[in-house]
């Protein structure tokens, strides 16, 4: 048994129930989702940049604005995930636009890559 | 009483679809943006109610750890995206397009993993729904493979453009 867990109180030597959730995976998945959260940021630092180098100075400016969004965005998501979910512990409502949503912008950002790096 | 739960969730994103998402934020978006967005998560809230429909709710810790290995994937995509950005602006060739040679692929592999990801988290989610065993994702070796063969090509053009000059 994990003592660490402040779940709720049971038989002892019986195994918890499959949904006792302490709140740690929970807590990991917030994390996961700050950590691309700041990957977002340094990736959006990097094309803004190369874009600056490549004379684009448009396209970094626009570039930049939209990363720092959609970090802003993600971050968000992990916080939503830290406080709101934990009274059911399930995954949040409407998970499929989340994810396809950041799988959308990172095919968008490899586009925007391949524009810059043929431009520099 | 999985299906109760199911007809709740398929219910309240109905009202998330008729009345619009909650929050001020909204409120100052052009229509435009607000169709779309709508139409958006239209397709998003079918697409995965269709998946609530399947089977019943596994253990949260599972779906979570799920989430991870998708967010995990993804951060992988972003970073080969990131390494041939990096590739083209600092690696100097004396033939300035070489680089082209390198860097798209990773961008490309990038892009590849991102939606790849998507997709295996989806099946991984229906998989653990069902109560059936998790099929095995082609990104690791895809992943594998694409970096051996850039580091390969890499290498070649590096004695290459010596050679040439």
């Amino acid at each position: 048994m994990n003592r660490l867990a402040p779940g709720p109180p049971g038989e002892a030597g019986t195994p918890p129930p499959a949904t006792d959730d302490p709140g740690l995976a929970r807590e990991r998945t917030a994390l996961a989702w700050t950590r691309s959260a700041l990957n977002m940021a340094a990736s959006g630092t990097l094309i803004a940049r190369a874009a600056f180098v490549g004379h684009l100075a448009a396209f970094g400016v626009v570039t930049a604005i939209a990363m720092a969004t959609l970090a802003a965005l993600t971050w968000r998501h992990g916080r939503v995930i830290y406080h709101e979910r934990r009274e059911t512990g399930m995954p949040a409502h409407l998970q499929t636009a989340a994810f396809g949503l950041l799988m959308a912008a990172t095919v968008l950002i490899a586009a925007i890559a391949i524009v810059v790096t043929v431009a520099i | 009483m999985g299906e109760t739960r199911a007809e709740t969730d398929a219910n309240e994103s109905e009202h998330a679809l008729v009345h619009g998402p909650r929050g001020p934020e909204r409120a100052d978006a052009p229509a435009g943006d607000r169709h779309s967005l709508r139409r958006w998560l239209a397709f998003a809230a079918r697409r995965e109610r269709r998946l609530e429909q399947t089977g019943s709710d596994p253990d949260p810790r599972f779906t979570f750890a799920n989430e991870r290995t998708f967010l995990a994937w993804n951060r992988t995509a972003l970073a080969l995206i990131a390494a041939g950005l990096a590739v083209a602006q600092f690696l100097k060739f004396n033939l300035h397009g070489l680089r082209l040679i390198i860097a798209v692929p990773l961008i490309l592999l990038g892009a590849a993993l991102a939606l790849a990801s998507y997709l295996h988290w989806e099946d991984s989610e229906r998989a653990m729904r069902l109560r059936q065993p998790l099929r095995y994702s082609s990104m690791p070796r895809v992943l594998t493979g694409g970096i051996a063969v850039i580091a390969a090509v890499g290498g070649i053009l590096a004695i290459v453009d010596r050679l040439v000059h």
